[in-house]
C-alpha cells in the first residue's frame, strides 16, 4: 500500500518542467463518473485567458472555475466538500 | 424443498462430533438447507471473515464490497487514509447504498431518497433536512452501520460478533504459514488486477477442505497438468510433504516436496534473497522444500503456491493465488480469485506469475475447471436421498504421530497425503456448528 495522501495542504514535490504536459491538445472533454455522479471536465477559453468547465450532464448544472479558485481548492481540507454535501445534498 | 426441523440438525451434527475423530463426516453437510442455515448463524456470525487486501483499496476513496454471512459490506480508505467497514446499507429505508463491487468515490449518495453519507460512514447529508425534517434528525445516529477490523499482513477480515477474539490469537499461529503467500519479499505481497469473480453450483466447505492440502486429488484429478508437463511432480513421489493444522482454530496447510527440486524454484533468484530478510530461518527452512503451500484459513479463505509452466516442459513459474468461498444457499457459493504477486518484484515476473495462475486456478484455468467438474458433482450427490444418511471416511494418516522436530508450529505430520488436516478442520467446524451463543 502507499502512504496515505495527507489532505489539505499538502505539497507534493515540484515537477521539473520537462514532466509538466505539454500541447495543446488537451483541452478535454474528460469524463469523471462514479456509481453515484458523473461529471465532464474540460478548458474554456475565454477572450484573455482561461477556465476549467464542470458540467453535470445528469444534473443539467455547471460552472467555472478560473486559476484562483482552484488553486484555493488545491489546499483545503476534505471536510470541505463534505460541508458542501451537507449544505446541498443535491435533491 | 422443506427443511428438516432442526433437531435433525443437532443429532447430524452430535453424530459428527462423535465420528471426526474416529474418522468418518457425513456426506449431508455438504447440501443441506438446515444446515446452510446454521452455518450462516453459528459460523459466519461468529469467525473473522476476510473482506478484502489492503492493496485492493490503496487509495483515499477506494472501496470493495464483501460479504459477511449474507450481509453486504463496503471496505473502504477514507480520505485521510485509514480502512473503514460499514455494512452496504442506507439507514433511512435500508437500500443498497454501493451497487459497484469496487470504485473511488469519497461519499456515497443514497439512489433512493439522496441521502449522502461520507466513505467512512457518517451521515453527512439529507434531503429536505429543513423543510421535511424540520431540522431535528439526529445525523450522528443515523451513520452506516460499523463492521469491527483487524488487519494481518495486508488482509482485512471483519467480524459481527463482538466478542471475537482477537485475530492475532483466532490465526493462532497460523500467520507462520500464511507468510509464505503474504511477506513474498519486502513489501509484502498485493493484488494483481481485480479478482475473477463467479456463482458455483458447489458447497463452501469442499472446496475449504480441498484446499487445507488435499494433495491426494492432485495426479488425479489434474492428470493432464502432470502428463503435458506443466506441474513439476510426478505420481511417484507426490505423496512427499507435510501437513500441519492449528488445533482447535479449523486452519491448515499441505506443503507438497518434490524431491531433488532446487529450493525456492519457480521464483526469481533475487526475490529469493530479498525473502530471507522478511520470512524467519524456521520459516526459509520449511518453505525452501516446498513445491506446493495449499491452505486455508478457517472458515473460508484459501491460498495456493506452486510453479506452473507456461509452456509445457519449460521450468514453471511460481504463482500465488488467494480465494475466498461464500455460502449463498445449500450446495451454492460465490467465489473470489484473487492473484497476489510479491510487490518487489520486477513486472515481467508480475506478468509470468499472473499468466501462470491463469493458465492453472481463475474461472478458465486447466486446475480450477478439473476441481469444480468433481466439487460440482459431488455436492449434488451429497444432496440426493439416499447419500445424505451415508458417512465418508476420514481414516487416512488416523495413528500417524505428529512430527516432534518440525520447524513450523501446529500438529504437523509426514506424508503431504493424509486426511489429518480434514479431521482438524471438521472438529472446529462441529464445536462452532454445537456452540450455543
Ligand atoms: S433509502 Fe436511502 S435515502 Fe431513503
Ligand atoms: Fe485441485
Amino acid at each position: 500500500m502507499e502512504p496515505p495522501a495527507t489532505p489539505g495542504a499538502s505539497r507534493p514535490p515540484t515537477p521539473s518542467a520537462a514532466e509538466v504536459p505539454q500541447g495543446t491538445d488537451n483541452d478535454g472533454p474528460i469524463v469523471v463518473a462514479n456509481e453515484f455522479a458523473d461529471v465532464v471536465v474540460r478548458k474554456a477559453h475565454t477572450r484573455n485567458g482561461v477556465r476549467l468547465e464542470i458540467w453535470s450532464p445528469r444534473r443539467g448544472t455547471v460552472i467555472h472555475l478560473d486559476a484562483v479558485a482552484l488553486d484555493c481548492l488545491s489546499y483545503q481540507e476534505p471536510e470541505l466538500i463534505t460541508e458542501l454535501l451537507a449544505r446541498t445534498p443535491g435533491a | 424443498m422443506s427443511s428438516p426441523p432442526a433437531g435433525d440438525v443437532q443429532r447430524l451434527l452430535e453424530t459428527m462430533q462423535v465420528g471426526v475423530p474416529e474418522g468418518r463426516v457425513p456426506a449431508r453437510i455438504f447440501n443441506d438447507q438446515a444446515v446452510y442455515e446454521r452455518e450462516r448463524e453459528r459460523v459466519f456470525g461468529r469467525v473473522w471473515c476476510f473482506l478484502a487486501h489492503e492493496s485492493e483499496v490503496p487509495k483515499p476513496g477506494d472501496y470493495v464490497t464483501r460479504y459477511i454471512a449474507d450481509n453486504n459490506v463496503i471496505v473502504a480508505r477514507t480520505e485521510r487514509g485509514d480502512l473503514k467497514a460499514s455494512l452496504n446499507m442506507c439507514r433511512h429505508r435500508g437500500n443498497m447504498m454501493c451497487k459497484s463491487e469496487m470504485g473511488n468515490s469519497s461519499h456515497f449518495r443514497c439512489s433512493y431518497h439522496g441521502w449522502v453519507y461520507k466513505n467512512s460512514g457518517e451521515l453527512i447529508g439529507v434531503p429536505y433536512f429543513k423543510e421535511g425534517y424540520e431540522s431535528k434528525l439526529d445525523r450522528k445516529q443515523w451513520g452506516l452501520v460499523p463492521v469491527r477490523t483487524e488487519t494481518y499482513a495486508g488482509l482485512v477480515f471483519g467480524t459481527l460478533d463482538p466478542d471475537a477474539e482477537p485475530l492475532e490469537e483466532y490465526l493462532g499461529g497460523f500467520q507462520f504459514y500464511l507468510d509464505i503467500y503474504l511477506k513474498q519479499g519486502p513489501g509484502g505481497s498485493v493484488v494483481h488486477g481485480p479478482p475473477d469473480h463467479w456463482v458455483a453450483e458447489t458447497d463452501w466447505k469442499i472446496c475449504v477442505e480441498n484446499f487445507s492440502g488435499d494433495g491426494y486429488h492432485t495426479p488425479v484429478a489434474h492428470q493432464f497438468g502432470f502428463h503435458l508437463g506443466y506441474f513439476p511432480s510426478s505420481g511417484a513421489t507426490h505423496s512427499q510433504g507435510w501437513a500441519a493444522h492449528i488445533p482447535g482454530k479449523g486452519h491448515g496447510i499441505g506443503l507438497g516436496h518434490t524431491p531433488g527440486m532446487p529450493p525456492f524454484a519457480g521464483y526469481p533468484p533475487e526475490l529469493v534473497a530479498q525473502m530471507g530478510e522478511t520470512l524467519s530461518p524456521a520459516q526459509m527452512e520449511v518453505f525452501s522444500k516446498t513445491r506446493t503451500a495449499v491452505g486455508s484459513v478457517f472458515p473460508n479463505l484459501s491460498f495456493l503456491i506452486q510453479p506452473f509452466s507456461l509452456v509445457p516442459g519449460e521450468p514453471g513459474v511460481r504463482f500465488c493465488t488467494m480465494r475466498l468461498y461464500h455460502p449463498t444457499g445449500p450446495g451454492r457459493m460465490e467465489m473470489w480469485s484473487w492473484c497476489l504477486v510479491p510487490a518487489a518484484a520486477s513486472d515481467e515476473y508480475k506478468e509470468a506469475a499472473y499468466k501462470a495462475y491463469t493458465l492453472a486456478f481463475g474461472q478458465a484455468g486447466m486446475f480450477e475447471q478439473d476441481d469444480f467438474e468433481n466439487w460440482t458433482r459431488l455436492t449434488r450427490v451429497a444432496g440426493s436421498s439416499v447419500a445424505k444418511h451415508l458417512e465418508f471416511p476420514y481414516v487416512m494418516g488416523i495413528e500417524r504421530e505428529p512430527l516432534s522436530d518440525f520447524p513450523g508450529p501446529g500438529h504437523v505430520v509426514s506424508p503431504y497425503v493424509t486426511d489429518t488436516n480434514f479431521r482438524g478442520l471438521w472438529g472446529t467446524y462441529t464445536d462452532y456448528m454445537l456452540k450455543e451463543s
